[in-house]
């Protein structure tokens, strides 16, 4: 029993003093990295990398509700397509046999 | 695909095209060209080009380009297909009845036979022409129908005017046909001979890349007339309805007037003329379903025709 109450006050050390030593690791591994600098170039051109410049959109026509005869309901812009008759499609199978 | 559909030339036409714009456009350049040139060259209209040149025979008067061009093309073919095409045979099909459109015979008969005058009947070789002054002199009582190179030149011109407007497109007057280009969504473009004994039987189907196609067939366009079966393929050698060994003669040409012109001329001209014939066009494809009703092709004249395919369901 005594030898059992030995090794686990050891293992309590050992794990506190490994949990100390990391944290002062850590803490001197981050006051000697690089600090970030506002304007310096080398900060600018991986963001510039990664975001991309912006697409310049032309604006977006307003929805104007009020033009539409129909009354109540939502509104549903309308498309003009004009053909002579007849509808996209395939190529017809042609005949001839005389006329 | 855009398609139209009119009736024009008595015969019911079709416009095919397809491209990114302006294809609305095309079809309707193409059906104003289409019924412009209908009202100047039909021998119907007696105001027409063509019957103010009958009507001034043994004259000399001047013509438009068009005119002056097919009449040039006539005398071409005429020469080439030993006087099988003859556009002169006015007078011989009004006396077998076609004196009037179709749609009047349809609806009113044909007119009574008339025999032949004594007088020789003149040669079309003997049109003169002018082309530097643009004029054109028919030897006196010589009446010229352009119908089948006319209608051949229409739809070929029709089918250039759709082409500015399309990727591919496709112009038929009654059967008549010509294709430019190929359509997007398919290999080429598929057209279906008729059983003339049967229309509503297929005896051939092609595929065809850019070409014409035109059928001359005995059984279209025919008549009563005195108890008689007359039709309107007039044989320029009897000055009669061709009695002919075949019932229809389709071609598939580089162009629609050699498919027109050959069409008539190897119905015209029979099994023993066609060989003949087709060794002056080593580029046409013929097809021919015979009076009994037996099927003749060329695939061996495939090789000249661009994608040309056939399947013979028979």
């Amino acid at each position: 029993m005594k030898h059992t109450s030995l090794l686990r006050i050891a293992l309590r050390f050992w794990i506190a003093m490994a949990s100390v030593f990391s944290f002062l690791v850590g803490w001197v591994m981050l006051a000697h990295s690089p600090k970030p600098v506002a304007n310096s170039a080398s900060a600018v051109a991986p963001q510039a990398v990664l975001v991309g410049a912006a697409p310049t959109l032309a604006p977006l026509p307003s929805l104007d509700l009020s033009s539409n005869s129909n009354s109540g309901g939502v509104q549903v812009p309308q498309l003009s397509i004009q053909q002579p008759s007849g509808l996209p499609g395939q190529a017809p199978v042609f005949t001839t046999g005389g006329s | 695909m855009q398609t139209l559909e009119l009736v024009a030339m008595n015969t019911s036409v079709l416009l095919a095209a397809e491209g990114q714009n302006g294809v609305a456009s095309g079809l309707e350049a193409a059906q104003a060209f289409i019924e412009q040139s209908e009202r100047r060259f039909s021998r119907f209209l007696p105001q027409s080009e063509v019957s103010c040149l009958n009507q001034s025979a043994g004259e000399w008067r001047i013509v438009s380009q068009e005119l002056m061009e097919m009449l040039v093309l006539s005398l071409g073919y005429y020469h080439e297909t030993g006087g099988l095409f003859d556009p002169s045979i006015l007078p011989a099909l009004k006396r077998a009845g076609y004196d009037r459109s179709m749609n009047e015979i349809r609806h009113h008969g044909a007119s009574a036979f008339r025999e032949a005058p004594q007088s020789a009947r003149a040669d079309f070789r003997q049109i003169e022409t002018d082309t530097e002054g643009q004029r054109v002199r028919l030897p006196p009582s010589m009446e010229i129908d352009l119908g089948g190179i006319a209608k051949g030149w229409i739809v070929e011109k029709a089918a250039t005017l759709l082409e500015g407007y399309s990727t591919a497109c496709a112009v038929s007057a009654g059967g008549d046909i010509v294709f430019r280009g190929s359509p997007r969504d398919s290999w080429g473009w598929r057209v279906n001979i008729e059983d003339p004994l049967d229309p509503s039987r297929v005896v051939w189907g092609l595929q065809l890349g850019p070409c014409a196609v035109a059928t001359s067939s005995v059984a279209k366009r025919s008549w009563q007339q005195g108890g008689r079966v007359r039709h309107h393929l007039i044989d320029p050698r009897t000055a009669e309805p061709v009695a002919a060994d075949a019932l229809s003669v389709t071609v598939v040409s580089p162009t629609m007037v050699a498919a027109e012109v050959y069409a008539k001329a190897l119905l015209i001209g029979g099994e023993r003329e066609r060989p003949r014939l087709a060794s002056r066009r080593p580029e046409l494809v013929y097809f021919v379903v015979r009076s009994d009703g037996s099927l003749v092709g060329t695939p061996t004249g495939a090789e000249h025709v661009d994608d040309l395919h056939f399947t013979h369901p028979r």
